[in-house]
Protein backbone atom coordinates (compact mmCIF):
# COMPACT_ATOMS: atom_id res chain seq x y z
CA UNK A 1 0.00 0.00 0.00
CA UNK A 2 2.83 2.53 0.83
CA UNK A 3 4.90 1.67 -2.10
CA UNK A 4 2.15 2.48 -4.92
CA UNK A 5 1.79 6.08 -2.69
CA UNK A 6 6.14 6.01 -2.95
CA UNK A 7 5.78 5.24 -6.84
CA UNK A 8 2.75 8.04 -6.90
CA UNK A 9 4.55 11.02 -5.40
CA UNK A 10 8.29 10.25 -7.35
CA UNK A 11 5.87 10.56 -10.34
CA UNK A 12 4.68 13.63 -9.85
CA UNK A 13 7.83 14.96 -9.13
CA UNK A 14 9.82 13.36 -12.06
CA UNK A 15 6.65 14.97 -14.11
CA UNK A 16 7.19 18.43 -12.49
CA UNK A 17 10.64 18.64 -13.41
CA UNK A 18 10.27 17.63 -17.29
CA UNK A 19 7.64 20.61 -16.77
CA UNK A 20 10.14 22.55 -16.27
CA UNK A 21 12.26 21.56 -18.49
CA UNK A 22 9.78 21.99 -21.42
CA UNK A 23 8.81 25.24 -19.91
CA UNK A 24 12.92 26.48 -21.02
CA UNK A 25 12.60 25.36 -24.43
CA UNK A 26 12.53 27.78 -27.38
CA UNK A 27 9.37 28.26 -29.06
CA UNK A 28 7.81 26.07 -31.46
CA UNK A 29 9.21 26.69 -34.84
CA UNK A 30 11.50 29.75 -33.81
CA UNK A 31 14.62 29.54 -35.90
CA UNK A 32 16.33 32.42 -34.43
CA UNK A 33 16.55 31.23 -30.87
CA UNK A 34 18.43 28.20 -31.64
CA UNK A 35 21.84 28.87 -31.16
CA UNK A 36 23.19 25.19 -30.79
CA UNK A 37 22.17 24.04 -34.09
CA UNK A 38 23.88 26.81 -35.64
CA UNK A 39 26.57 26.18 -33.64
CA UNK A 40 26.66 23.09 -35.00
CA UNK A 41 26.90 23.80 -38.48
CA UNK A 42 29.10 26.64 -38.51
CA UNK A 43 32.21 25.03 -36.40
CA UNK A 44 31.41 21.48 -37.01
CA UNK A 45 33.98 20.97 -39.42
CA UNK A 46 37.10 22.45 -37.38
CA UNK A 47 35.94 20.98 -33.86
CA UNK A 48 35.68 17.45 -35.20
CA UNK A 49 37.26 17.16 -38.85
CA UNK A 50 34.57 15.72 -40.48
CA UNK A 51 32.60 17.30 -43.22
CA UNK A 52 29.37 15.29 -42.43
CA UNK A 53 27.73 17.42 -39.69
CA UNK A 54 25.46 14.74 -38.94
CA UNK A 55 27.90 12.34 -38.61
CA UNK A 56 29.82 14.82 -36.24
CA UNK A 57 26.78 15.24 -34.29
CA UNK A 58 26.06 11.98 -33.63
CA UNK A 59 29.90 10.24 -33.12
CA UNK A 60 31.37 13.27 -31.34
CA UNK A 61 29.09 16.30 -29.74
CA UNK A 62 26.86 13.17 -28.59
CA UNK A 63 29.23 10.26 -28.58
CA UNK A 64 27.34 9.17 -25.09
CA UNK A 65 24.20 8.73 -26.75
CA UNK A 66 25.60 7.33 -29.88
CA UNK A 67 27.30 4.84 -27.04
CA UNK A 68 23.94 3.85 -25.47
CA UNK A 69 22.25 3.45 -29.04
CA UNK A 70 24.80 0.52 -29.36
CA UNK A 71 24.22 -0.62 -25.77
CA UNK A 72 20.36 -0.89 -26.69
CA UNK A 73 21.26 -2.69 -30.22
CA UNK A 74 23.34 -5.37 -28.17
CA UNK A 75 20.83 -5.95 -25.65
CA UNK A 76 18.19 -6.52 -28.25
CA UNK A 77 20.34 -8.89 -30.15
CA UNK A 78 21.16 -10.80 -26.84
CA UNK A 79 17.20 -10.73 -26.05
CA UNK A 80 16.06 -11.95 -29.36
CA UNK A 81 18.92 -14.73 -29.24
CA UNK A 82 17.90 -15.92 -25.67
CA UNK A 83 13.97 -16.16 -25.69
CA UNK A 84 14.34 -18.11 -29.38
CA UNK A 85 17.26 -20.79 -28.16
CA UNK A 86 15.51 -21.19 -24.91
CA UNK A 87 11.59 -21.97 -26.49
CA UNK A 88 12.93 -24.03 -29.82
CA UNK A 89 16.27 -25.62 -28.72
CA UNK A 90 16.13 -29.49 -28.56
CA UNK A 91 18.26 -32.04 -27.00
CA UNK A 92 20.22 -31.76 -30.50
CA UNK A 93 20.83 -28.53 -30.08
CA UNK A 94 22.71 -28.10 -26.69
CA UNK A 95 25.75 -27.17 -28.34
CA UNK A 96 24.79 -24.14 -29.43
CA UNK A 97 26.34 -20.72 -28.37
CA UNK B 1 15.06 -22.08 -52.29
CA UNK B 2 14.57 -21.31 -55.55
CA UNK B 3 17.22 -21.62 -58.33
CA UNK B 4 16.38 -18.23 -59.37
CA UNK B 5 16.67 -16.92 -55.54
CA UNK B 6 19.96 -18.70 -55.12
CA UNK B 7 21.15 -17.66 -58.56
CA UNK B 8 20.45 -14.17 -57.84
CA UNK B 9 21.59 -13.39 -54.32
CA UNK B 10 24.91 -15.16 -54.90
CA UNK B 11 25.16 -12.22 -57.63
CA UNK B 12 24.05 -9.64 -55.84
CA UNK B 13 26.14 -10.38 -52.60
CA UNK B 14 29.39 -8.65 -53.53
CA UNK B 15 27.67 -5.33 -54.76
CA UNK B 16 25.53 -4.73 -51.93
CA UNK B 17 28.57 -5.57 -49.39
CA UNK B 18 30.60 -3.41 -51.61
CA UNK B 19 28.22 -0.34 -51.24
CA UNK B 20 27.57 -0.93 -47.51
CA UNK B 21 31.15 -1.07 -47.05
CA UNK B 22 31.96 2.26 -49.14
CA UNK B 23 28.58 3.91 -46.68
CA UNK B 24 30.02 2.84 -43.86
CA UNK B 25 33.85 3.83 -44.12
CA UNK B 26 33.15 7.54 -46.40
CA UNK B 27 30.59 8.48 -43.53
CA UNK B 28 32.15 11.68 -42.36
CA UNK B 29 32.51 13.08 -45.63
CA UNK B 30 29.25 11.58 -47.57
CA UNK B 31 25.52 10.72 -46.92
CA UNK B 32 25.74 7.91 -44.69
CA UNK B 33 27.36 6.74 -41.63
CA UNK B 34 28.15 3.69 -39.44
CA UNK B 35 24.52 2.94 -38.62
CA UNK B 36 23.32 2.81 -42.16
CA UNK B 37 26.42 1.65 -43.39
CA UNK B 38 26.15 -1.48 -41.11
CA UNK B 39 22.32 -2.14 -41.82
CA UNK B 40 23.14 -2.54 -45.46
CA UNK B 41 26.40 -5.10 -44.91
CA UNK B 42 23.72 -6.79 -42.85
CA UNK B 43 21.07 -6.93 -45.05
CA UNK B 44 23.44 -8.63 -47.93
CA UNK B 45 24.24 -11.46 -44.96
CA UNK B 46 20.70 -11.45 -44.34
CA UNK B 47 19.88 -12.19 -48.01
CA UNK B 48 22.78 -15.10 -48.29
CA UNK B 49 21.29 -16.72 -45.26
CA UNK B 50 17.69 -16.70 -46.15
CA UNK B 51 18.74 -17.97 -49.33
CA UNK B 52 20.78 -20.88 -48.48
CA UNK B 53 18.78 -21.86 -45.63
CA UNK B 54 18.71 -25.57 -46.35
CA UNK B 55 22.50 -26.03 -46.11
CA UNK B 56 24.90 -24.99 -43.58
CA UNK B 57 23.38 -21.35 -41.78
CA UNK B 58 26.47 -20.73 -40.49
CA UNK B 59 29.19 -20.60 -43.69
CA UNK B 60 32.21 -18.69 -43.06
CA UNK B 61 31.03 -16.60 -40.57
CA UNK B 62 30.13 -18.63 -37.34
CA UNK B 63 28.19 -17.25 -34.12
CA UNK B 64 31.61 -17.41 -32.25
CA UNK B 65 33.30 -15.04 -34.80
CA UNK B 66 30.49 -12.46 -35.02
CA UNK B 67 30.68 -12.94 -31.14
CA UNK B 68 34.10 -12.03 -31.21
CA UNK B 69 33.81 -9.12 -33.67
CA UNK B 70 31.10 -7.33 -31.59
CA UNK B 71 33.38 -7.53 -28.40
CA UNK B 72 36.19 -6.21 -29.83
CA UNK B 73 34.44 -3.34 -31.84
CA UNK B 74 32.34 -2.21 -28.66
CA UNK B 75 35.45 -1.83 -26.54
CA UNK B 76 36.96 0.64 -29.40
CA UNK B 77 33.46 2.48 -29.53
CA UNK B 78 33.87 2.38 -25.40
CA UNK B 79 37.70 3.26 -25.15
CA UNK B 80 37.26 6.35 -28.02
CA UNK B 81 34.30 8.07 -26.92
CA UNK B 82 35.36 7.65 -23.37
CA UNK B 83 38.72 9.42 -24.35
CA UNK B 84 37.20 12.32 -26.40
CA UNK B 85 38.05 14.88 -24.06
CA UNK B 86 41.30 14.38 -23.71
CA UNK B 87 44.17 16.41 -25.80
CA UNK B 88 45.27 13.55 -28.34
CA UNK B 89 42.32 13.75 -30.42
CA UNK B 90 43.36 17.32 -31.32
CA UNK B 91 46.59 16.71 -31.88
CA UNK B 92 45.29 13.60 -34.38
CA UNK B 93 43.13 15.89 -35.94
CA UNK B 94 45.77 18.89 -36.78
CA UNK B 95 48.01 16.59 -38.70
CA UNK B 96 45.33 15.76 -41.17
CA UNK B 97 43.59 17.26 -44.01
CA UNK B 98 39.91 17.60 -44.58
CA UNK B 99 37.71 16.59 -46.65
CA UNK B 100 40.00 13.34 -47.56
CA UNK B 101 39.64 9.58 -46.74
CA UNK B 102 41.57 9.37 -43.98
CA UNK B 103 40.80 13.01 -41.63
CA UNK B 104 37.60 13.94 -39.16
CA UNK B 105 39.95 12.20 -35.75
CA UNK B 106 38.14 9.82 -34.02
CA UNK B 107 35.10 9.92 -36.31
CA UNK B 108 35.64 7.28 -39.59
CA UNK B 109 36.73 4.63 -36.52
CA UNK B 110 33.88 5.14 -34.57
CA UNK B 111 31.84 4.58 -37.99
CA UNK B 112 33.66 1.86 -38.67
CA UNK B 113 33.17 0.27 -35.19
CA UNK B 114 29.42 1.17 -34.85
CA UNK B 115 29.26 -0.91 -38.24
CA UNK B 116 30.72 -3.78 -37.23
CA UNK B 117 27.70 -3.64 -34.00
CA UNK B 118 25.13 -2.95 -36.34
CA UNK B 119 26.22 -5.75 -38.25
CA UNK B 120 27.11 -8.48 -35.88
CA UNK B 121 23.52 -7.85 -33.79
CA UNK B 122 21.51 -8.04 -36.94
CA UNK B 123 23.25 -11.10 -38.07
CA UNK B 124 22.80 -12.87 -34.64
CA UNK B 125 19.39 -12.13 -34.97
CA UNK B 126 18.65 -13.86 -38.16
CA UNK B 127 20.85 -17.09 -37.09
CA UNK B 128 18.56 -17.19 -34.28
CA UNK B 129 15.33 -16.99 -36.32
CA UNK B 130 16.83 -18.80 -39.20
CA UNK B 131 17.59 -21.95 -37.73
CA UNK B 132 14.65 -21.42 -34.98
Amino acid sequence: METRYVGLVSLVIVAAFMMLAVAGLPGFGSFQQKEIATYYLENSLEDTGSANAVNSIVWDYRGYDTLGEETVLFCAALGVFTIIRRRFSGPHHKDDL
Amino acid sequence: MDLIIKTISRVLFPFVLLMGIYVAIYGHISPGGGFSGGAIIATSFALLVIAYTEGDVEHRFTKEELVDIKAVSGLILVILIISMGFAWRLELLKTQTPLVLWSGGFTPILNVAGALMVITAIVTIIYALVKE
